[in-house]
């Protein structure tokens, strides 16, 4: 208990560091918030009024003091672009891109892990050296690459799949479903390539220790030698490493968005930047770090389930 | 035991190769032996004489290393018949192995699975083997808890491995060996991992299962005292070759080989220096070169280094924001002195703080109090400056893997030359010239001057690891563990270079060390250390001959004596758990307090928790 508290209490330091830094750089950032509202041929006295009204001229540490007790009370302001309340809207997108994290991840673990565990079992032999070509191609081309390749094949191809758009999973569960796709496989590949590599280390240095050859001397047959024994080892470091790959793919799914015109976080984050809606910039890193941090934290709990040694005090 | 019975096994010609770069190696060429039921034999080697492959290849293991059996045959009975377990498929070895024959490893610490419970790990075997049901298996394991003597047998099954010590843990994996009631169990170094007492309880455990169960035990060691323990027969292996085979007590009274002589000659035997006053070199046979006597040198009766009430603690760190939430008492209260030219030997098992108070004195460990003084300078008041110029020069460490205390990056040469160099004590065309010295003192070719570590054993290496401590002329080295990871041959070599080094440059050394049979030989005073404390301190004759501490009776009790016909490692021993030396924030310690028994033999007064009940 005292261990959750522990983290919990780093990762709020953790956040407003990322907040004062934030809202630092979008305030040095060239381009003025009243001048974006109201277009650049406006009235020079009506800017001037509305930079006093949303107290621009304020002290920065006053803008920042407003900003912060704002997001804390649930009042995240308005989006200059969208219009739009910012909270409400983050959930969605925020919504839409977590189904492609959780779907990308799923996809890169059910591939990485039986072929890491393959691999390592054939250590140095040509299985070995298959599985880490397979592994290497996937890190050394570009997810956008891989997503332009799938649109050619499953989309206009073979007709599969649609190749762009998002539907809301609470309209419809199957066309939200297939929608979401062909962007997580597309981030699937690159993690998958990571995790398979992560895998195989971890589990050649496991079938070497010797409660591996104590569980071979008890008659135990190979699968359950390799599968029980060896897996339940490996479960831990390969499940920090796909935690911390969360962070990675909020990265990725900028450009995967973009491409499959996804209107997730990523795509939003995008749109915020393109059109300097500082607003928006500064939530939605905030709501992205807050995230990548409750992902990392769930699994370093996880952790202590599956490992016993990792005493959470 | 013995007899006109068919063996349980016979090994006749085996082969075994492993994959290597430039094609096979041999593990083991052309072995044969045989294990009758009921039967020990051991299986002595040093490192690299293919003990293990021997044993992997009986339940087929080695090929899960690389090793494949060329040729030869395993010969088992089973049920009546004789089968070739090289021969055998893989369904028949998974039933045999765990069922027939059992086995255990050196490793305690690593031979459990950590995330899974002890009940599952104690139960599998039998629910593949036995096809029992979840609780007919759970009540055979709590069965077989109480048989190795496992206190709160029911607690233990719900715990996981890391939960439990190291001689738990390796009672644990004997029960789970076991489980089945194997005919034959390999037992592969089970004990060098373990302390003395620990040691003495698990070969005594071993023993007393085979007499009740009448199991054949086929036990791997490199330890020669162990074998004069535990043995019926011995099979004598040397690289890859089986040397010699023998009742125990006609190898050890009568050996045939020049090999195993030499291996004999080499194991100290506790007891065999009752009456000898003065430390003596290591037998080595064929090698009249290093066995000449040393002859003492004259003893300056003012005392090289003096450590008075030497007390170091370590910070358990915890809590929000990672403040001392509690010490660990490492030395506590600790005086000794070590005149010029002499050996004071440290020893205790692990954790007793021995480790820790040769660290305080260099201070690589900073003392929370006390003195330290070496030739009357205050080493614990000097400058951090100083500390490096003055003090590390005079005194100089040896640790125990010299894989790990040389650089692997670096040159044999430019290894001994640093310390000359960063101390400068000579410059120019003398520094090639002192590094050929060492290496000549030290009996190293010099041609190995530019070599790597890698390309040296480990016994050429800790020669290294000497020559780089001499390289400063040092007053003092203190040797942890110096000798603990070498072959008992090369062990007796280096140990008798110290000796010559000692008597010749008249360095002192604080030798520090768990192996008591080696510290009787090397030491003129012995201290023994437990729970941070020196609980005695006197000659060697006082300490081995005269033990009055009940502590250091009951470690002298539990070292195995290499003479099968002085077997003193009876029934189950019960050495009391070491306490825990962690102790709150503001715990004041007691001063330590000497009854002085006989001259300059030193008796702890205060209680150290040896006769507290177990926890």
């Amino acid at each position: 208990m005292s261990y959750i508290l522990n983290r919990v209490f780093s990762m709020m330091l953790t956040l407003f560091l990322i907040s004062a830094i934030t809202f630092a750089v979008t305030n040095i950032l060239p381009g003025d918030v009243a001048m974006m509202i109201m277009g650049t041929q406006s009235n020079p006295e009506a800017l001037a009024g509305l930079r006093e009204t949303l107290g621009l001229n304020d002290p920065l540490l006053m803008q920042y003091g407003r900003w912060i007790g704002g997001m804390l009370t649930g009042d995240w302001g308005s989006s200059l672009v969208f219009k739009e309340p910012i909270a409400p809207l983050l959930l969605q997108k925020m919504t839409a891109s977590g189904l492609l994290v959780l779907f990308s991840m799923t996809i890169a673990l059910a591939c990485a892990v039986p072929l890491g565990v393959w691999a390592a079992v054939h250590a140095n032999r040509w299985q070995d050296t298959a599985a880490s070509s397979t592994a290497m191609l996937g890190v050394s081309l570009p997810d956008f690459f891989w997503g332009i390749m799938l649109i050619l094949l499953f989309a206009r191809g073979l007709g599969w799949l649609p190749s762009s758009g998002f539907v809301d999973p609470a309209d419809d569960l199957g066309a939200a479903i297939r929608h979401a796709l062909l962007p997580s496989l597309a981030l699937g590949l690159g993690l998958m390539a990571h995790l398979t590599r992560m895998t195989r280390a971890t589990m050649t240095g496991i079938l070497k220790q010797e409660f591996i050859r104590v569980a071979r001397a008890k008659g135990l047959n190979e699968s359950t030698v390799v599968w029980r024994y060896g897996l339940a080892n490996a479960v831990g470091p390969v499940m920090t490493v796909a935690g911390l790959q969360v962070g990675y793919l909020f990265g990725s799914i900028i450009v995967i968005e973009s491409l499959f015109n996804y209107t997730g976080m990523g795509w939003l984050t995008y749109q915020a930047l393109l059109n300097r809606d500082i607003p928006l910039i500064q939530a939605s890193v905030f709501v992205i770090a807050a995230v990548v941090m409750l992902a990392n934290l769930l699994v370093d709990l996880l952790y202590a389930v599956v490992d016993p040694r990792i005493r959470l005090s | 035991m013995a007899g006109d019975q068919t063996p349980l096994v016979s090994i006749d010609k085996l082969r075994v190769e492993f994959r290597g770069e430039d094609g096979p190696i041999v593990g083991v060429e052309d072995i044969s032996f045989s294990i009758a039921p009921g039967e020990t034999v051991c299986v002595v080697g040093e490192s690299g004489s293919g003990k293990s492959v021997t044993s992997l290849s009986l339940m087929r293991l080695v090929e899960f290393g690389g090793g494949r059996i060329t040729s030869g045959r395993l010969g088992f009975s089973l049920n009546g018949k004789q089968i070739d377990l090289a021969q055998a498929d893989t369904q028949t070895m998974q039933a045999i192995r765990g069922d027939e024959i059992g086995m255990i490893f050196q490793e305690p610490m690593t031979s459990l699975n950590p995330v899974f419970t002890i009940e599952r790990q104690m139960t599998d075997g039998l629910r593949v083997h036995r096809g029992q049901s979840r609780s007919a298996a759970r009540a055979r394991a709590l069965e077989l808890l109480q048989q190795v003597r496992i206190p709160e047998p029911e607690q233990r099954l719900k715990q996981y491995p890391h939960e439990l010590s190291g001689g738990m843990r390796q009672r644990v994996v004997i029960a789970m060996a076991m489980a089945c009631e194997p005919r034959l169990l390999i037992a592969d170094e089970p004990t060098t991992a373990l302390d003395v007492t620990i040691q003495a309880e698990i070969l005594a455990l071993i023993d007393r299962l085979k007499r009740e169960t009448g199991m054949a035990v086929l036990f791997i060691t490199h330890d020669m005292a162990v074998v004069a323990q535990m043995a019926d027969r011995v099979v004598v292996m040397y690289r890859g070759n089986l040397v010699e085979e023998g009742p125990v007590e006609r190898i050890f009274a009568d050996p045939q080989e020049e090999y195993t002589r030499k291996l004999l000659a080499a194991v100290p035997r506790l007891g065999e220096m009752r009456g000898k006053s003065a430390p003596e070199p290591m037998r080595l046979v064929g090698e009249t070169a290093s066995n000449a006597p040393v002859t003492p040198i004259d003893v300056d009766p003012k005392p090289l280094l003096q450590v008075h009430n030497l007390t170091t603690r370590y910070p358990v760190k915890g809590g929000l924001f990672r403040r001392t939430i509690a010490n660990v008492h490492a030395v506590e209260d600790v005086s000794f002195d070590i005149p010029r030219g002499q050996t004071l030997a440290l020893v205790g098992e692990s954790g007793c703080g021995k480790s820790s108070c040769g660290r305080s004195i260099l201070r690589l460990s900073e003392p929370t109090s006390g003195e330290v003084l070496l030739d009357q300078t205050d080493i614990l008041a000097l400058s951090s400056r100083d500390l490096r110029r003055r003090a590390w020069r005079d005194m100089q460490m040896v640790f125990q893997d010299p894989f790990a205390s040389l650089n692997p990056y670096m040159r044999l040469r430019d290894q001994v030359t640093e310390p000359i160099r960063n101390f400068g004590i000579h410059t120019g065309s003398a520094v090639e010239d002192r590094v050929s010295e060492l290496f000549d003192r030290v009996e190293l070719p010099r041609a190995f001057m530019s070599r790597f570590p890698h390309e040296l054993s480990g016994g050429q290496r800790q020669r290294i690891a000497i020559a780089r401590a001499l390289a400063v002329n040092p007053k003092l080295i203190i040797a942890d563990e110096a000798v603990s990871a070498l072959d008992v041959s090369v062990q007796a070599q280096v140990l008798n270079l110290m000796m010559e080094l000692q008597a010749e440059l008249g360095i002192s050394y604080l030798f520090i060390s768990h192996d008591m049979a080696v510290v009787e030989r090397v030491a003129h005073r012995v201290g023994v250390m437990y729970l941070g404390r020196l609980v005695e301190i006197g000659s060697r004759q006082q300490i081995f001959e005269n033990p009055q501490h009940s502590y250091t009776k009951s470690l002298l009790s539990a070292v195995p004596v290499a003479d099968p016909t002085k077997r003193n490692i009876h029934d189950d021993l019960n050495f009391r758990p070491i306490p825990s030396p962690v102790f709150p924030l503001g715990y004041k310690s007691k001063p330590s307090t000497y009854d002085e028994v006989a001259p300059a033999h030193l008796v702890l007064q205060n209680e150290v928790g040896l006769d507290a009940a177990p926890e």
